[in-house]
């Protein structure tokens, strides 16, 4: 049982819980009626009208209404909301014993200790029927929740069941004189609006309770027997079908539970008893020390009981409603309806994985209580109550998704709870000895740990710690180390929330929120009145959580906020964003999207990120009374001026941080004196001088206003204040002022103005202004006053000033932040877009070339499909070790101490993997990457021919070194080489070598080759040389893995040669100068080669010109035709004609070893045409010809292998030797 | 509560020092409560931790000098090993000699450091079998794991997953044991590499991330064919220790597989490690290339 919510008072008879909100009624022994808020634990209203005891209480379904019945025969409706009775109905002649709304129709029933039952329709306020039969109290009677049935239990030992068809129909379609008819006949014959249908007669003495299954024909009673019955009925009759026995005294009240197929009694004898609806068993019984039971009700919706006893009541919920879960990346595992599923967030995809074991006992809360899951191995640990707590381990096959018939024999253990702990390592609390048992995923011990703290749960800390939870604490734990890294007073927590990066935890209780760090070091702590129910960790450190009816965030710094009102409970898994995915009681994964702008807007604010602010002031809309306060409070006061449009709100927000333009502008808006009044001190407390004297101005202040200028050192507006102060007839303050200016002359003139002739005379003669000293006298008479003797006088004069214009040093006033972020960020995106504007034509740039290479490339296509290398060598790299024939293995002896010389044998060195390598292949590469460089060498030579190594040394070395990777294993000790192989793959089994991983490949040739290409393009000949160069010295090296490659490989060899040739007659061709012939018999020679399109225009275009400066036209003409022949552009093909023009018909001048009519190849050392049926040598690696002179010698063109050798052929791939 | 009660003082020492984090090491020992009441042999042990630490980090002078000879034999053999491994070729042999003279004596020549110490120095003169002839009877889970390696570089990989049972039969999740566990899968290749990135995974996650880790993730990487994603993990590895010597040498096997040009790792480790194996044996391969072609020619 969970209980939610207990009230003490008197005893309780009635209670009814209000369909939506969460309220109860509960009417009390006392004739009270109070009504409580169940979820923050208050009263919110008592009731207390009723004389003597309330027995029974309903809400109204919809209406704002409830209805009581009491032992002063009364029924009282009453509005709620006004808090009023609004009438009663007098008819019943004893105690009423229960009352009840009819779900649809404007009737009540209640139950009397008159023996009757009676139906009143409450918007006439009459009595619509009287049920009489029972012939003795009844106690209890109520409305079927769907049919015009009203069953009623008595004391007369019988449950009835009452048909009440007949009055629905009168009132469906009511006639006035029917109507009073029947009122006539209710009043004579007990009515016949509703008659009895059954009768149900077992229970030995007086019955209680009674009520009806909500959907299925079936009746639950309780009775003084201390027995609860159940009834069936059809639509001719009703039977008794068991009892339930086990109470030990009068049963008050039974019900059938809504969701479940239970039944919940409770008794006198002080216990809530749980039952089995269809196996009749008992499941679970709770008990009360000193107070029986009395009332039993259950929520309309929700899954509440509340029950009533001597001195209070409870509610309570049977199981727990929250589905298990764990969070794991983007999934997130959990279990609904015995199914353990998993939800992706971005792809919101469900999936069932496998079904999971029921619980072999029938008992309540069974249900898994926390899951562990481990990502790696794809094992799920499901916690549940069952046996007293106990575990279950799936591991789950990863092909297995969606499939629903997969079942398998989970492994179990006893324990308080499991978690995991590292990738297979998982512990179990055992909580008798207070340790830990790390287990494997055989559900083997591996290891036990005494915890140092009194522990009730545990949870997952990142790898290999534990996060242990006591009464009034939580610890972290270091499994191994046994050490305790964290500790924090926490007290009774529940759940804990770890953040995606593990640095911040979250520990959920009961009613607070307590983050900290990973050390468990204290952060903030929330308290909240509701209970706390989940909550996770936004991307951006914010902790969203839910109580029962809200949505909250919880800032760093420990502000929070509400995000969202809920109406039933929700289970947060995962925040993305404004996306917050939870799951529902049901188990059903949901996603609420809510506005993030306002925790975020506060959040950057905290992090001081002024630039999100601004961003976000800019675009949202995000303001109100709450956010301006905040700021205010949070000391940003700038920030919040922003939002704000009301002048007096702006005018104090711009004095409070020192915005002293705005605030002027406000003043004016406002206009009124206490705020100029108000700016005026905050100038002044900046020290801006102009605004101090406008707002005194502006206040007509001429006292301050006079005095400003007197320390401001504006003598002359002192004067001109010391006259308005005479306009306006101000005596003291025209003296003040004269005062100010040290004006003598003109104080004597005041006082005598004013009539103060004794005061006039003292100053004058004190000033030494003699001649009107005496005219004062002269008017004074007598009466001249005596001027103080032996005191020595001194002139009046005012300080002189520190600055006689303009404003003061101004106090630095912080609004830097803001007005500097604004321009800031705005410089920063035309920075940007003058950045993206740069790359753009960098682009376009880029796009040109490429444009021109894919025209080289033309159709031909070399860029064939490289990816379908099919591997078909699998087997040939199966070497294995169990092939080579070991020594017997001499068995180390383990036996500690001295001993240890003396018996052991070290076993013989194994092979190396570089050796492994080299024992069947005979490729070329693979033996140079295991360091064989003389068998490498040797094959090199067998098969191609290659004489000349020193070109190829820097490639053996590079692939030598890049075939051994290195461990460091132990320190100071040697480090471990270890063989890279090739075409790894999951599945390969270990130990079984493949071929060496290579650092030439034959997709690195082919965007050499890209290189090579451009570079001649670019007319960079002798990098192009060299690039193709570097391609031919690699190739013999290279290992591919098809036939189709080799094919390819060879192709490259053709291509490249080509292009050699080419090369060094067209560079042979620059040195020589005097020679005109020969430069342009080569010109046409390099005609010759296989070349790309691109390349042969350009290599015709030069042919061409060279042949028309020189006058052989006929091979001008030659060319320029070839030329046309080959897709040339605009601009070639118009050179191109116009030499055709000029040459046709005519001769060439000088005769050129070139006969384009007979078809040659050019020999690759001398350069000269070597025509179809001529001998010729030619290179067993790169196949170039020559002349038979040059058989011998070292090939030119690949600079690597003999002309004329002996060769097998190329050799680069295993499938050739198969 | 056993455990609790007296905690190992020396445990996070260890398992930094077998993670790499040297420095960690030496400032840890600084960071032991005094409280703390080392027994002899656990002072034995924090001062050999301590030292071999400073020899990895290459302050080998410090060690030599800071040893008196008055200390322990586990010192001793410590500073033994600092000789031979800073010392030239006639400092190599007396320090060969001075451990053979300890470990035949009866009362220290079993101290587990001291055979330790003997097993490397053995190791580094490759003369494996001897090398086993001092660790295979083991004693310390580093023995233990000395004994992997030693199988490893015998490429006996088969005896080296037996050496391997048998630690893991004493504790599975010992830091030495989950490493030699990767060592053994790494060298076994195959699927097996998958474990062992899983391991070295599992270890990034409990401890800093140290070179030695980060080598060993991207060693997986590289032998699951992943070059680029092992060259990043290589680059900050580099970060922590720009001179280390693993890394830079992976780096050169990585970038050359890349396709990328190697020299300027190549040329770092030539000066920081002249004796690194990578250096090594690009200068025997060289040699054996001239060799080979002369033979040839």
């Amino acid at each position: 049982m969970l209980t939610k919510f207990e009230t003490k008072s008197n005893r309780v008879k009635g209670l009814s819980f209000h369909p939506r909100r969460p309220w109860i009624l509960a009417s009390l022994h006392s004739g009270v009626i109070q009504m409580w808020d169940y979820r923050m634990g208050t009263l919110l209203d008592r009731f207390d009208e009723h004389d003597g005891p309330v027995r029974g209480v309903h809400f109204h379904a919809t209406q704002p209404l409830f209805v009581s019945g009491g032992d002063d025969y009364k029924i009282k409706v009453w509005n709620y909301k006004t808090h009023r009775c609004l009438f009663t109905l007098h008819g019943h002649l004893d105690y009423i014993r229960t009352v009840q709304f009819h779900h649809e129709y404007p009737w009540i029933v209640s139950a009397s200790d008159d023996q009757t039952i009676r139906i009143w329709n409450w918007q006439s306020r009459t009595c619509v029927a009287v049920l009489t039969g029972h012939n003795h109290y009844v106690m209890c009677a109520s409305f079927h929740p769907k049919e015009d049935l009203v069953v009623s239990a008595s004391l007369d030992q019988t449950v009835r069941v009452w048909d009440i068809g007949a009055l629905r129909k009168k009132t469906v379609s009511p006639a006035d004189d029917i109507l009073r008819l029947t009122q006539m006949n209710t009043d004579l014959f007990g009515g016949v609006d509703a008659v009895v249908k059954y009768v149900l007669e077992g229970h030995d003495r007086g019955v209680n309770w009674a009520s009806f299954h909500p959907t299925l024909p079936l009746i639950v009673s309780g009775a003084d027997d201390r027995q609860v019955k159940l009834w069936r009925m059809n639509d001719t009759k009703a039977w008794e079908v068991d009892t339930l026995r086990g109470h030990m005294n009068n049963v008050s009240c039974v019900m059938f539970h809504a969701k479940q197929d239970i039944i919940v009694s409770n008794s006198e004898d002080k216990s809530i008893r749980i039952w089995d609806a269809t196996k009749r068993t008992g499941i679970q019984t709770f008990r009360r020390e000193h107070d029986r039971f009395w009332i039993l009700s259950a929520h309309p919706e929700m899954n509440l009981l509340a029950a009533g006893h001597d001195s209070g009541m409870i509610v309570f919920k049977l199981e727990r409603e929250r589905p298990a879960f764990s969070v794991s990346g983007d999934t997130v595992f959990y279990v609904k309806d015995r199914f353990l599923r998993f939800f992706e967030f971005t792809t919101q995809k469900e999936v069932q994985l496998a079904p999971i074991r029921r619980p072999g006992s029938v008992s309540l809360n069974q249900s898994p209580k926390t899951l562990s899951y481990s990502p790696t191995e794809n094992a799920v640990l499901i916690c549940s109550d069952v046996d007293g707590g106990s575990y279950e381990l799936y591991i789950v096959p990863k092909d297995s998704a969606g499939r629903a018939d997969y079942l398998q024999d989970a492994k179990k253990g006893a324990g308080g709870s499991a978690v995991f702990v590292a990738r297979n390592r998982f512990a179990v609390l055992e909580k008798s000895s207070n340790q830990v048992l790390v287990k494997n995923l055989k559900n083997e011990i591996v290891k036990k740990s005494p915890l140092p703290i009194a522990t009730d749960a545990i949870y997952y800390a990142g790898t290999g710690n534990l996060l242990c939870k006591a009464e009034d604490r939580v610890t972290i734990f270091d499994l191994q180390q046994r050490l305790i890294l964290g500790e924090l007073q926490a007290p009774s927590v529940k759940y804990v929330v770890w953040s995606s990066d593990m640095e911040s935890v979250a520990l959920l209780s009961k009613h607070a929120v307590v983050i900290a760090n990973k050390k468990l070091v204290h952060r903030c702590t929330l308290h909240e009145t509701i209970r706390v129910k989940s909550g996770a960790w936004d991307e951006n450190g914010v902790f969203i959580y839910t109580t029962l009816n809200h949505i909250k965030y919880c800032l760093p710094n420990g502000d929070s906020g509400i995000i969202k009102t809920l109406d039933v409970p929700i289970y947060i898994t995962r925040v993305i964003g404004n996306n917050i995915f939870c799951l529902d009681r049901d188990g059903k994964n949901k996603l609420v999207t809510v506005d993030a702008s306002e925790y975020i807007f506060k959040l950057a604010l905290l992090r001081k990120r002024y630039d999100h602010v601004m961003s976000m002031i800019k675009n949202s809309q995000l303001c109100g009374q709450a956010v301006i306060s905040y700021l205010q409070q949070k000391g940003f006061p700038e920030v919040a001026l922003h939002f704000v449009k009301d002048e007096k709100t702006r005018f104090n927000l711009a004095l409070e941080s020192g915005n002293i333009q705005i605030a002027v502008a406000s003043a004016k808006e406002i206009d009124d004196k206490d705020h100029w009044y108000r700016l005026g001190i905050e100038a002044l407390r900046q020290g801006n001088v102009g605004i101090v004297e406008y707002a005194y101005q502006r206040t007509k202040n001429f006292e301050r206003l006079a005095f400003l200028y007197l320390i401001t050192g504006y003598m002359d507006k002192v004067g001109f204040m010391c006259k308005i102060a005479g306009q306006n007839n101000n005596l003291m303050g025209q003296f003040h002022n004269a005062l100010y200016l040290g004006d003598a002359l003109k104080r004597v003139e005041i006082l005598e103005n004013a009539g103060q002739l004794p005061l006039a005379y003292i100053t004058a003669t004190t000033h030494g202004l003699t001649e009107i000293a005496d005219r004062l006298a002269a008017e004074l008479g007598e009466n001249i006053p005596s001027l103080p003797e032996g005191k020595a006088r001194s002139l009046l004069i005012p300080p002189a000033p520190l600055t006689a214009s303009g404003d003061w040093p101004l106090l630095r006033v912080m609004h830097g932040i803001f007005e500097g972020g604004l321009d800031a960020t705005g410089k920063a995106e035309l920075e940007e877009d003058d950045e993206a504007a740069g790359a753009d034509w960098g682009d376009e740039d880029l796009d040109m070339v490429d444009a021109s290479e894919a025209m080289a490339n033309g159709g031909d296509g070399f860029d064939a499909e490289e990816g379908e290398a099919n591997e078909e060598d699998g087997e040939e790299g199966g070497w294995d070790l169990e092939d080579l024939e070991l020594p017997p293995e001499a068995e180390t002896p383990k036996n500690a101490g001295n001993a240890r010389s003396a018996v052991f044998v070290a076993p013989p060195p194994g092979m190396p993997v570089s050796l492994i390598w080299t024992q069947k292949s005979s490729l070329a590469g693979e033996h140079a990457a295991a360091g064989n460089f003389d068998t490498a060498m040797r094959l090199l030579s067998r098969q191609l021919g290659i004489k000349n190594f020193a070109p190829l040394k820097p490639l053996f070395v590079d692939l030598h070194m890049g075939s051994h990777s290195y461990l460091r294993a132990l320190a100071t000790a040697p480090i471990i080489p270890i063989a890279v192989e090739k075409g790894w793959s999951e599945s390969a089994s270990p130990n079984v070598r493949g071929p060496p991983a290579l650092v030439f490949t034959f997709p690195q040739m082919e965007d050499r080759l890209k290189a090579a290409y451009k570079a001649t393009t670019d007319g960079k000949f002798p990098e192009a040389l060299r690039q193709f160069l570097s391609i031919l010295h690699t190739i013999p090296l290279i290992v591919v893995d098809s036939r189709r490659e080799v094919d390819e490989v060879k192709e490259l060899i053709e291509i490249v040669r080509e292009y050699v040739l080419g090369l060094r007659m067209e560079l042979k061709r620059k040195e020589l100068r005097d020679d005109v012939n020969r430069q342009q018999e080569l010109a046409a020679y390099f005609t010759n080669c296989k070349l790309q399109r691109v390349h042969m225009r350009l290599v015709l275009g030069s042919a061409m010109g060279l042949c028309y400066k020189q006058k052989n036209f006929a091979t001008a003409e030659h060319f320029a035709r070839m030329l046309l022949e080959n897709n040339p552009n605009e601009a070639q093909a118009r050179r191109a004609r116009q030499v055709q023009q000029q040459c046709s018909g005519k001769k060439d001048s000088s005769e050129l070893n070139y006969d384009y009519r007979n078809p040659f190849v050019v020999c690759g050392a001398t350069y000269v045409p070597i025509y179809r049926g001529q001998k010729d040598v030619s290179c067993p690696y790169c196949g170039s010809r020559f002349v038979p002179s040059i058989e011998g010698q070292l090939c030119t063109i690949c600079e690597l292998a003999v002309v004329g050798a002996d060769a097998s052929g190329l050799l680069c791939s295993p499938t050739q030797s198969r | 509560m056993a455990g609790a009660a007296s905690p190992d003082h020396l445990f996070g020492l260890r398992n930094s020092f077998y993670v790499g984090a040297y420095q960690a090491v030496i400032t840890g020992v600084q960071a032991i409560p005094a409280r703390a009441a080392l027994s002899p042999d656990a002072l034995a042990e924090r001062d050999s931790l301590l030292y071999r630490s400073y020899i990895a980090i290459g302050s080998h002078q410090l060690v030599i000098d800071e040893i008196g000879p008055g200390a322990a034999t586990p010192l001793q053999a410590v500073r033994l090993l600092t000789v031979y491994l800073s010392g030239g070729a006639g400092g190599k042999e007396s320090a060969i000699r001075k451990l053979n003279e300890l470990l035949a004596d009866d009362a220290v020549g079993s101290n587990p450091i001291l055979r330790l110490v003997a097993g490397t120095v053995l190791m580094h003169e490759r003369d494996y079998a001897g090398a086993l002839k001092h660790t295979n009877s083991g004693g310390t889970m580093e023995l233990l794991a000395m004994n992997v390696q030693i199988c490893l570089q015998m490429h006996r990989s088969d005896h080296a997953e037996k050496q391997l049972r048998i630690m893991q039969q004493l504790d599975e999740d010992h830091t030495l044991t989950q490493l030699a566990n990767a060592w053994v899968d790494l060298v076994m290749g195959g699927s097996k590499i998958q474990e062992a990135h899983l391991i070295f995974q599992d270890l990034s996650e409990k401890y800093p991330a140290t070179c030695l880790i980060l080598n060993g993730k991207a060693l997986c990487l590289m032998h699951m064919g992943n070059f680029e994603d092992a060259e990043g993990l290589l680059l900050e590895s580099l970060n922590k220790d720009a001179k280390d010597a693993e890394t830079l040498a992976n780096l050169v096997v990585c970038s050359l597989n890349l396709g990328k040009s190697a020299s300027r790792y190549l040329n770092q480790l030539k000066l920081a490690h002249p004796d690194h194996m990578l250096v090594k044996r690009m200068s025997s391969a060289e040699d054996s290339f001239d060799r080979a072609c002369q033979a040839i020619s």
